[in-house]
């Protein structure tokens, strides 16, 4: 059956769908910081004299994949802006921020050459990481590669770091194995669910401790993704050394349309503690599923995520009251960490967003990065391997509640660790390890029908 | 009247010289992210012709297909990973699974008229995507990762019996290009063969095929097997050039649609229209996304859709149409026959006279 | 097995089913009329739930008394779609419709990022989650008052779509063209016309949808893709094209869904592979779906 079509290329009435949209500007003027910290000293670099020295451009170039597009595209962005604020730092002379290279213009042992990110959008998809991540070194010359959030992501883009033999450092994914395959290139500033895990139950333990709150069994919730079931394999490993009992296990799949099957099941385990480990969307979900079909346990405790995402308070408002999560970052570290306060007013004036965990991870991965290019004095790989590994920087050099970086023999941080934020007035504050928590801990949640 | 390669003069050089260009390829353009994007322009070339052997010859609209990738890039590599065994190895045995899969399940499902069979496929590649996920045997939802082969110095390295290149990609380039051409092969042994000839005839009206003596089913269920078995290989082939798999990657459904999309675009039922959506499709995705999505404003994503969308109202008989009208007007301007050198292929659709 | 959970999940089944009904039968209408299948449905339920969002965060409108503006505003979206891209189709293959409509999805749901962000979204204090403070109790069974009003509307709407299509001139116009266009033209009807009104009414549908579900469901640009595939398995599993199918289909998959994982005890992980064997096992045994008419 041929059938004949008439061309018409005049009536794009495509067009005409455009009519309903609106657009919504974020940012705003760029806050000027009025009272200017010392910075940092810088510690002294001495160049080998044979070191290659800077690029013939005067560029160095790092490549960065991120989920730019797809559902983790919020998180991608956000981070996006934070690494470009860390590069700003970098390359324009910024002495009033007490960071790593944030003093005087550019690389200085590379003649002040200027940083240049090259973004890459992953899709959140393994295979385009791959893709993007050969043709950043292929094609961009980048001289180190960033990224990739999504643990899957960051496996396949690894392997091409690998296989060019260019550094690839990662600072925001958990997964623990990660840094357990033998990779030459591969770094990883964050910490991993292992020790996040740890921090988690170090935190009730103290709410038993200090506050009777007798917390004794545990539901896990969590997405059956690769970050749902290593936080779960995590956390059950350890349960048992804590005297915890973990009183039952949900997995979901992401990006549900109800979770009403799951908060029934975790209803009927009747746990003390709720651990869920789900992305924001189904973080949204749990909660109102939750006090729609009135579960409340006496505390929730998430492993990070979408519990950590601004979003997620946003969008549930009063219910996220008394949730805690784990965090790796939380603006009010400025309290105890001045820095950390400077430069969330600074991505607040770019981004009209607080700073958070994943932005937080990246931006300080990217300084440890940068800082390492800097100290090999070149842009050869095998330069920047070797500062990599012998990066050692302390408390003071990052805006995270870490005692600093420096790298164990599998490449892991091991000076990282997390912190415990809890959703009190509406804002994250930190309630635990002590030397960071700026507010008590409140156990129990309040019942869903007497919150403000 | 179908096929690129018909018996007739100069019907063979195009062909060739498409050939002898593919071969050279790689030495041309020496190793950029251009040779990724051509790996994947065969890869997706293969596996749209091996959903053209269901879905264009026989008409079966699958938006499953990813199951079968799926099979082929898990059953090489859960082999590989417990038993050492070589994916060359994998490679066959992933294909005779899928094959065997498919019939066992489609055996109920080609009773399904149009959409019907449709969603059934996608109901079924997701029950599959989800089933794998919570598989503990195959590290489910954390997928599976392939150690790298390395050499004396730990570098990574390459080892043609473990189908794995590290130090150049070009070898995989050669791989998938001989699976392409093993899938062209096969979609026209099978076009010319009676096989094809029934499949089209099932395809244009199955009742009368049937009236006719037709064993609609089994050759139903021999076009399947095929299909599952061709997509089931370039499913190994993409576990070893990724060097891990999860049910994502290999299963989701988009990739079934991005199958059925790059076979539709090019043009059903025909071995070149396949080809051809593979070319533009695939291309056009990488350059989109790698020129425009750095800034993270998805408007790769608006070009990428509204160009698929003005090709199916403006083409909907796929871009081998183009070339067929190309040459007609052609024809009717110079009738001496210079025509015949590309895009030598009839509407979707029109009737095929087979051998 | 405890009575008053296997109630609860009951309850809540239903009630998400017929938001899912309320979905799909814009995509069944649609099907009705041209035998064409619009991939692009979870992009309109997207673009209404923005709707509802900016109604509330730009206008202070709750998306109830927002609602009729979305409604119109989607009606128009589904006629500038039938006028700018399917009159141009309806005679190419089958397969060409479907990728004309699914290019249209991706488009939109990158202008949609484009434009508003890929933030999650919701909309701020809507007045049904605030009433009773958002859920009543029946008995041992809680229900979520925006829920509950989801489904009520969504069974209003069936009544009047029935109405409609089952009692009006312009209903029965419709139905003549969906049975035999030739002999519906040759009355004097004027088939195009009633193409672009079916394409309308199918996308008002799903504006009715998208503003019922903003008010308790996240808001961002791919949020279409996770119901549309749902609408899917309920329009073919109630039979494409039947309006009463997409009702009993949509109320059998939320049960199915729901009610499964706690009846037979296996984990929630599965429940949509169950879902999705249901269709199979339903299918297989009727390939017409339940109330197809081939």
């Amino acid at each position: 059956m041929r059938r004949h079509h008439r061309w018409n290329w005049n009536a794009l009435a495509v067009v005409g769908l455009l009519a309903p949209i609106l657009t919504l500007s974020a940012g705003g003027a760029r806050g000027a910081i009025q009272d200017a910290t010392p910075a940092a000293s810088p510690v002294a670099v001495e160049c080998p004299p044979d070191a290659a020295g800077a690029p013939e451009d005067g560029v160095v170039r790092v490549g960065v994949i991120l989920p730019l597009s797809g559902t983790a595209a919020t998180v991608g962005n956000d981070e996006r802006a934070a690494l470009e604020l860390a590069v700003e730092f970098v390359n324009e002379d910024r002495a009033e921020v007490p960071l790593p290279l944030a003093a005087g213009a550019g690389l200085p042992t590379l003649d002040g050459a200027q940083v240049e990110l090259v973004f890459a959008d992953s899709q959140g998809q393994a295979e385009v990481g791959q893709s993007e991540a050969t043709r950043l070194i292929e094609d961009e010359n980048v001289v180190a590669l960033f990224g990739a959030y999504n643990s899957a992501v960051t496996r396949t883009a690894s392997t091409a770091a690998e296989r060019a033999g260019i550094p690839f450092l990662n600072a925001e994914s958990s997964s623990p194995d990660l840094t357990e395959q033998g990779y030459y290139w591969f770094f990883r500033t964050s910490p991993h669910d292992g020790t996040f895990s740890e921090g988690i139950y170090d935190f009730i333990e103290s709410l038993n401790a200090n506050q009777s709150a007798g917390l004794e069994t545990v539901s896990l919730l969590y997405e059956d993704t690769d970050f749902g079931v290593n936080s779960a394999a995590a956390l059950t490993e350890q349960a048992g050394t804590r005297g915890l009992t973990i009183a039952g296990e949900v997995r979901h799949a992401t990006g549900a349309s109800s979770l009403t099957a799951e908060v029934q099941a975790l209803q009927q385990q009747a746990a003390d503690v709720l651990i869920p480990s789900s992305y924001t969307t189904d973080a949204i979900l749990t909660v109102q599923t939750a006090r729609q079909l009135g579960y409340l346990p006496q505390m929730i405790v998430a492993q990070d995520a979408g519990y950590a995402d601004p979003a997620f308070v946003e969008a549930v408002g009063a219910d996220a009251e008394g949730i805690a999560t784990r965090s790796a970052f939380s603006p009010d570290i400025f309290e105890v960490k001045p820095v950390a306060g400077q430069v969330n007013e600074l991505y607040r004036a770019a981004t009209g967003k607080d700073l958070y965990d994943v932005p937080a991870r990246g931006l300080t991965g990217m300084l440890v990065l940068l800082d390492a290019i800097n100290r090999a004095c070149s842009t050869d790989p095998e330069a920047i391997h070797q500062a990599l590994v012998d990066t050692n920087l302390g408390e003071a050099d990052t805006i995270m509640p870490w005692t600093g970086v420096t790298f164990d023999d599998n490449q892991q941080n091991e000076l990282g660790r997390g912190i415990i934020v809890q959703v009190q007035g509406g804002q994250y504050r930190t309630v635990f390890p002590p030397e960071f928590a700026v507010v008590e801990p409140v156990v129990p949640l309040a019942p869903w029908d007497q919150r403000p | 009247m179908t096929g690129f390669a018909r018996s007739r003069p100069g019907g063979w050089l195009p062909v060739a010289a498409t050939l002898s260009a593919l071969v050279v390829f790689p030495l041309v353009v020496d190793d950029g992210s251009w040779l990724n994007t051509a790996v994947l322009v065969l890869l997706y070339a293969g596996l749209a012709q091996a959903w053209n052997i269901l879905g264009g010859f026989a008409g079966q609209i699958s938006l499953g297909n990813a199951a079968f990738f799926g099979i082929g890039a898990y059953t090489s590599t859960v082999l590989l990973d417990r038993w050492n065994v070589s994916p060359w190895l994998g490679m066959p045995i992933g294909a005779v699974i899928a094959a065997g899969f498919a019939v066992a399940v489609f055996f109920p499902f080609f009773r399904l008229g149009g959409h019907y069979f449709a969603i059934a496929t996608i109901a079924l590649a997701e029950i599959l995507l989800i089933l794998f996920t919570n598989w503990a045997f195959v590290r489910g939802a954390r997928g599976m990762t392939i150690p790298f082969v390395r050499g004396p110095d730990r570098r990574p390295t390459d080892s043609w019996a473990f189908l794995q290149f590290n130090e150049s990609r070009v070898p995989y380039y050669y791989v998938v290009l001989g699976l392409a051409v093993l899938a062209v092969a096969i979609a026209i042994a099978v076009e010319r063969s009676k096989l094809g000839y029934y499949l089209r005839a099932i395809k244009n009206d199955q009742q009368a095929a049937r009236s006719l003596g037709v064993p609609v089913l089994r050759y139903k269920l021999i076009a399947v097997a095929i299909s599952a078995a061709v997509s089931a290989v370039f499913g190994t082939f993409y576990a070893q050039y990724l060097l891990f798999i999860d049910p994502e990657t290999t299963m989701r459904l988009e990739l079934s649609v991005l199958i059925a999309l790059v076979a539709i675009l090019g043009g059903v039922g025909t071995v070149v229209g396949p080809l051809l959506g593979a070319l533009v499709l695939i291309p056009l995705s990488e350059v989109t996304r790698s020129q425009l999505a750095g800034s993270g404003n998805t408007l790769d994503l608006v070009l990428y859709g509204g160009l698929i969308m003005l090709i199916a109202v403006f083409q909907p008989n796929g871009l081998v149409a183009v070339g067929d009208r190309v040459r007609r007007r052609r024809r009717a301007v110079r009738p001496a026959g210079d025509g015949a050198e590309r895009g030598d292929a009839p509407l979707v659709g029109a009737p095929g006279a087979g051998d | 097995m405890d009575g008053d959970v296997l109630l609860q999940a009951i309850a809540s089944g239903l009630l998400i089913g017929m938001v899912y009904a309320l979905i799909s039968v814009g995509l069944t209408l649609i099907f009705g009329l041209m035998e064409i299948v619009n991939f692009a449905h979870g992009e309109f339920l997207m673009l209404a739930m923005y709707a509802a969002f900016f109604g509330r965060s730009l206008v202070g409108l709750d998306p109830m008394l927002s609602l009729p503006a979305t409604v119109g505003l989607l009606f128009l979206l589904g006629v500038l779609t039938y006028r700018g891209i399917i009159s141009r189709i309806l005679h190419a293959p089958m397969l060409a419709q479907i990728f004309a409509t699914f290019g249209l999805g991706l488009f939109l749901r990158g202008l949609a990022q484009f434009f508003w962000s890929p933030d999650f979204r919701s909309v701020e204090a809507p007045f049904l989650a605030g009433l009773s403070g958002g859920g009543v109790e029946v008995g041992s069974v809680s229900l979520g008052v925006p829920q509950s009003a989801a489904a009520l509307l969504a069974g209003l709407a069936f009544l009047a779509l029935y109405l409609f299509i089952d009692r009006s001139r312009t209903g029965l116009a419709l139905q003549a063209v969906a049975e035999d266009r030739a002999t519906a033209t040759l009355m004097g009807i004027n088939s195009d016309r009633m193409f672009a009104l079916g394409w309308g009414l199918g996308a008002a549908c799903v504006g009715l949808a998208g503003a019922v579900l903003a008010t308790f469901y996240y808001i961002y640009p791919s949020v279409g893709v996770v119901f549309a595939l749902i609408a899917y398995i309920t329009v073919a599993l109630g039979g494409f094209g039947s309006v009463p199918g997409a009702l009993v289909a949509g109320l059998l998959v939320g049960l199915v869904e729901v009610v499964s994982p706690t009846l037979f005890g296996f984990s929630p992980a599965y429940k949509y592979a169950v879902v999705f064997g249901f269709y199979l096992a339903v299918v297989l045994v009727r390939p017409q779906g339940l109330f197809g008419r081939f």
